[in-house]
């Protein structure tokens, strides 16, 4: 049986004024702020294009990691961050504009190795810009949602934490659209058994619907609240 | 009955939303004429302020500030360090201040923000013209041992980032920087036998052979410490913290540093186009000295939550 999910999180919208849409996510020990800030003019030296541009960027605070400084620039997040929500936003709704995502990482629970990142920070990135963007009314397909799990022998475990990075078999991390059902990034890393994949697979997909539905509650909430 | 109401409502909201936008200066102006700001404040008084103690689990102090939507968050990690030659009894305070892209939309990634080094500047000189911290506390083994390799202090590392900038970035920061200092709690060390310092794990501290270097020492003393405010000048009117709306618009800044017994610090007056009288710039003081009352009561407030907790 897999471990239960840690779902002690914890989603806010509207955490930076200065932006056009916010979010605030807390998964475990993981902290990240998404700002999202446009549909803005483009960068002069851009190209014309029918549709919007997508501009993401991921930053860790120097005391993020346990060693100072540590986690400052990870090229990689910010590529796969565009990747996961490329698929789900509506580009042809601001043409020739961007909108941009940028997130801080303001405390870490993952380790930082390349290999790793998939399983650590990037998942809470992922759920908390994309609920930055419905913050910002940037249309969407649906709310992306991101979950990752770690195998080790004959166990999964979800949302893994760096002591249970550290000794995996492998990880998978599973982007995804919940209400249309189609995914939009998945990684798969290390050693897997067919019928293992599949178990994590469908562990993930069960926890995004979870993780959306979580997320949309959030995104209610606030309307409601402005409603009054 | 409803519905040609909701709609003109929205049109009368709408033109006073572009009159702000297109003639930002005319908009603030008739506001000004009244004695009121534009988010309904008196012209002499600051955005309501909190201060949260321990938000960084993480670090050894560490402390989260917001003055209106302003957020700066502050931590603070010690390191062991060799003191310099000139001064082998000081430790050393470090100051960097970041704006990330996420607190602005003027920020972008890859190009540090203007103000963030003036602001880290402006901070450090602050904290070495006050003398709140003598850095001789930070010394963990004394001069009197023989060997160079024996010397060793502290070395305050205090990473502060902003988190919305709305203004007053250097008042919000310098707040958010004294309040990580009061929660700071300096981790227990020892000397083993090759001379290095280790930390002293709180469990296992009982059975060590290993003398702690500080058993006492676990908070800073903060002999004076250093509060401003940032007021904008424009014709005649003095407005205390600005948002980021009004520094763009009008651009004459006076930020005034006092400490808790009212001695002036320090006064910053970049330039700009309004001239300042003296009595402009005692009416700023006057201010400060208010604000410095105010929140002085709030760290201590904060601090005297957390020795409850």
């Amino acid at each position: 049986m897999p471990k239960l999910y840690k779902f002690l999180s914890v989603f806010r919208t509207g955490a930076v004024n200065a932006a056009s849409g916010s979010a605030y996510a807390e998964f475990g020990n993981t902290k990240v702020i998404v700002s999202v800030f446009g549909p803005r003019e483009s960068k002069k030296a851009m190209m014309y294009s029918d549709i919007g541009r997508l501009n993401c960027n991921v930053s860790f605070t120097t005391f993020a990691t346990p060693i100072r400084g540590q986690g400052s620039d990870h090229k990689e997040y910010c590529a796969m961050l565009h990747k996961a929500l490329e698929g789900a936003i509506i580009l042809e709704t601001f043409p020739k504009t961007t909108v941009d995502v940028f997130a801080l990482v303001l405390e870490s629970s993952g380790s930082n190795s390349i290999s790793e990142c998939v399983a650590g920070d990037l998942p809470v990135v992922i759920s908390c810009a994309s609920l930055a963007l419905a913050d910002a009314g940037i249309m969407m397909y649906d709310i992306v949602a991101s979950v990752s799990v770690s195998c080790f022998n004959k166990n999964l475990v979800i949302d893994p934490i760096l002591e249970e990075e550290i000794g995996q078999d492998g990880s998978l991390m599973i982007t995804c659209m919940p209400s249309r059902y189609e995914i939009t990034q998945l990684t798969v890393t290390g050693e897997w058994s067919t019928t293992k994949i599949n178990e994590g697979m469908q562990l993930c997909l069960d926890a995004c619907a979870k993780l959306a539905k979580i997320m949309r509650s959030c995104l209610k909430e606030v309307a409601s609240d402005s409603q009054e | 009955m409803g519905l040609p109401n909701v709609s003109e409502d929205l049109s009368s909201e709408m033109e006073v939303d572009a009159f702000r936008r297109l003639f930002p200066l005319r908009y603030f102006e008739r506001h000004l004429a009244e004695s009121i700001r534009p988010d309904g404040r008196p012209l002499g008084k600051a955005r309501e302020t909190s201060i949260f103690l321990g938000a960084v689990a993480s670090a050894n102090g560490s402390a989260l500030v917001k003055i209106g939507s302003t957020t700066i968050l502050t931590a603070i990690k010690m390191e062991v360090m060799t003191p310099s030659l000139e001064s082998p009894d000081e430790g050393c305070l470090a100051i960097d201040f970041h704006m990330p892209p996420i607190c602005s939309p003027i920020v972008r990634p890859g190009r540090p923000a203007e103000a963030s080094p003036v602001v880290s500047k402006q901070l450090s000189d602050t904290f070495s013209s006050s003398k709140m911290i003598d850095l001789k506390e930070l010394s963990l083994v004394s001069g009197k041992a023989a060997w160079m390799a024996y010397l060793n202090a502290a070395f305050i590392m205090q990473d502060i980032y902003c988190l919305d900038a709305d203004g007053a970035l250097f008042d919000a920061a310098l707040l958010s920087a004294v309040a990580s200092l009061s929660h700071l709690q300096i981790p227990v060390v020892a000397m083993n036998d090759d001379g290095k310092i280790v930390l002293v794990s709180e469990e296992d501290g009982q059975k060590r052979e290993q003398e702690p270097v500080n058993k006492e020492k676990r908070k800073l003393t903060l002999r004076s410490i250093p509060f401003s405010l940032t007021c904008i000048l424009h014709k005649n009117y003095i407005l205390a913290d600005p948002t980021a709306e009004e520094e763009s618009i009008m651009e004459t800044h006076v930020t005034v540093v006092l400490d808790t017994s009212g001695q002036l610090i320090s006064l910053y007056k970049p330039g700009g186009p309004v001239l300042a009288y003296t009595s402009a710039i005692q009416d700023c003081a006057a201010l400060t000295r208010q604000r410095v009352k105010e929140l002085k009561s709030f760290l201590d407030k904060a601090n005297s939550a957390m020795e409850v907790e």
